[in-house]
């Protein structure tokens, strides 16, 4: 059992330390800007003040009329879940790949996979842009979902190869031995343990891709903008509290996508 | 006849050579137990047998059939693994149909046959739990149906029995070997407990270092230990130097041996060695040490040898007791119940 307080060691009061000050600022930095927006977002008056001056849905309704935000959120989803698709049919064979392959530069081969995290999405955005121009493909729907496929992939390979790291190779062989062939042991062993974490990886990735700005803003079509685009547009030439209201909703779809993956997989899971 | 014909097979892992030209052969319906130290490659001849492994050389048939070049979905071989692998995401039911779903056997044959699978292990009430809702020895159980349903021409199982308790162990044991008779199936069973060896086998084969140094039924192999290594590895064993001269060993008793001349050892165990108090014909010895294990007492009698000689004498009235110290004579009672093997004794 621990002995007695003034035996913690250094490094637990260290981790205790570092634990409430990530706490802290996690409330300060997160929590606290969401729940202004969401407080902002009713405001009944034409301009931003907080604390709002009495409680209305008067923005949420103004969004209904506003075209181009919606056919923007259409957009979103739309680029969203082909991202999803394509993230998650080139990212379980990839992790596959990359896990279980015997193949000379496979160290190389998963770092490659997963260096579009190390980078800025500015970067893969303008890179996407410029070498478009060069092989004369112009920015667009298709354009859009190739590179925000590019940045999120390491999602999906991350913890789709965490999930694979710890599934039991004898599995294999039991099914090999009962008769199955490779490709039945993938889908009908390896896939199903897999599904929680590709689950994961998906709804993240689909977060990602519904409010990513840094890679759509230069990858993206100009006559049909994402979302996030719009609202980058948007506020600067505009200041009111619909600009919140849009917010409080994509909090909220975090939020919703969050719970069912905590649901589903536990959140705890992730990470590794 | 035969219905497994393992001949030559060798593996080598790097500079390791795992299995030395391997050979066995095991009759239709018997059940053979592969023993021997560990790392001798138990597990490697198995896995050779179901197709992991690929031999570097040597055949292995299955009633007839080459099978060395098949790859293993396609042998027609029952493997229970060590930890059983099932299938964490089905359950008990799903995980014993799995062969046969893979099989594409009709919906209404497989139910049938894995409600029999079911009932056969004594697991109905438990067919829609998932593996980790079992315990070991349920778990263990489902591991054998899983293979058993696809009735294959060999079951392999590698140590089934290791993750259980002693209890469950013993019970398990008795309740396998009522399985395998009434499936009739032609098993090769793992283990390094001699114990089991002797409870669940019609034959046992005693491996060391990648060759099967000697195959019989487990009496013969206690009774007629060909090697050192086996007497001392079946049951318990004393090796006494000797040498065979014309025929008999000499020293205080000279027992028969169809050796030529040279060093040998007297092979006795030690419920064929008698005590006696003083001095007599036998090996004169002082008791250093007993062990009171219930039916038997066991002593250990330092005769002048490198290792002491046991003795286990039953413990009815009339049987004298020693106390450490005690002078004795050692004798072997049954003389043609004793080995005489060749060369200087080799403790394994
Ligand atoms: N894939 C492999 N690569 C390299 N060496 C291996 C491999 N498989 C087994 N070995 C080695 O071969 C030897 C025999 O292994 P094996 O598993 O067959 O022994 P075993 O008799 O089953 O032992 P145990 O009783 O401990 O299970 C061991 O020294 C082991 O380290
Ligand atoms: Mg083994």
């Amino acid at each position: 059992m621990s002995g007695p307080r003034q035996m913690i060691s250094l490094g637990d009061r260290l981790a205790r330390g570092m634990l409430i000050a990530l706490t802290v600022m996690s409330i300060v930095l997160l929590v606290a800007p969401s729940l202004i927006v969401i407080a902002i977002s009713f405001e009944p008056r034409g301009y931003i003040a907080f604390p709002p001056s009495g409680f209305s849905l008067r923005w949420y309704w103004a969004l209904l009329e506003r075209q181009q935000l919606l056919d923007s959120i259409l957009v979103s989803l739309r680029i969203s879940v082909m991202v999803m698709v394509v993230c998650l049919v080139l990212g379980i064979p990839a992790a596959f790949a990359g896990t279980r392959g015997r193949f000379p530069a496979k160290t190389a081969f998963n770092a490659f996979l997963l260096a579009p995290q190390m980078m800025p999405g500015m970067v893969i955005g303008i890179a996407s842009l410029f070498f478009g121009a060069y092989i004369s493909f112009r920015a667009s729907d298709l354009m859009l979902v190739l590179s925000l496929s590019v940045f999120c992939l390491p999602f999906v390979v991350r913890i789709v190869m965490a999930r694979l790291a710890g599934l039991d190779p004898l599995l294999d062989e039991a099914s090999a031995n009962l008769g199955a062939g490779k490709f039945e042991t993938f889908f009908r062993v390896t896939l199903p343990q897999l599904a929680p974490a590709a689950f994961a990886g998906a709804a993240f990735t689909f977060i990602e891709a519904f409010d990513n700005v840094t890679v759509s803003l230069f990858t993206s079509d100009v006559r049909a903008r994402p979302l996030p685009v719009e609202l980058y547009y948007l506020v600067q030439f505009e200041s009111s509290p619909l600009i919140a209201a849009i917010s409080s909703l994509e909090i909220g779809l975090s939020l919703v996508v969050m719970l069912v993956i905590a649901r589903a997989v536990g959140l705890e899971r992730f990470g590794r | 006849m035969n219905q497994l014909i393992i001949d030559g097979v060798t593996k080598q892992f790097g500079a390791l050579k795992v299995l030395q030209s391997c050979d066995l052969t095991v009759e239709r319906g018997s059940v053979v137990t592969l023993l021997g130290p560990s790392g001798c490659g138990k597990t490697t001849l198995l896995r050779s047998i179901a197709g992991f492994v690929t031999p570097d050389a040597g055949r292995i048939r299955v009633k007839g059939q080459d099978i060395s070049r098949l790859p293993p979905n396609r042998r027609d071989v029952g493997y229970v693994f060590q930890n059983y692998a099932l299938f964490p995401h089905l359950t008990c039911r799903d995980n014993i149909a799995y062969g046969l779903v893979v099989r594409r056997v009709p919906k209404a044959e497989i139910a049938r046959r894995v409600s029999q699978a079911l009932d056969l292990i004594a697991l109905a009430a438990f067919a829609d739990r998932y593996p980790k809702q079992l315990s070991g020895g349920q778990q263990q159980r489902v591991a054998i149906a899983r293979a058993l349903v696809l009735e294959p021409q060999v079951l392999l199982l590698d140590e089934p029995f290791n993750a259980l308790d002693a209890q469950l162990r013993l019970s398990m044991q008795v309740e396998l070997r009522k399985l395998i008779d009434r499936v009739g199936i032609t098993s090769i069973f793992v283990t390094h407990d001699q114990q089991e060896a002797m409870a669940l086998s019609d034959r046992v084969a005693i491996m060391r270092g990648g060759r099967i140094e000697q195959i019989g039924s487990p009496l013969e192999i206690y009774d007629r230990p060909r090697s050192c290594f086996v007497a001392d590895f079946i049951g318990r064993a004393n090796l006494m130097p000797t040498q065979v001269r014309a025929g008999r060993t000499e020293g205080p008793q000279a027992i028969a041996a169809a050796l030529p001349d040279g060093p040998a050892t007297l092979v006795a165990r030690p419920e064929n060695i008698d005590l006696t108090p003083g001095s007599g014909p036998g090996w004169p010895g002082k008791v250093t040490f007993l062990t009171a294990l219930g039916p038997v007492i066991e002593y250990e009698v330092d005769c002048g040898f490198s290792v002491p000689v046991r003795a286990a004498l039953p413990r009815h009235a009339g049987v004298e007791t020693f106390e450490p110290g005690a002078l004795v004579t050692a004798r072997i009672r049954d003389e043609a119940a004793a080995v005489v093997l060749p060369g200087e004794p080799n403790h394994a």
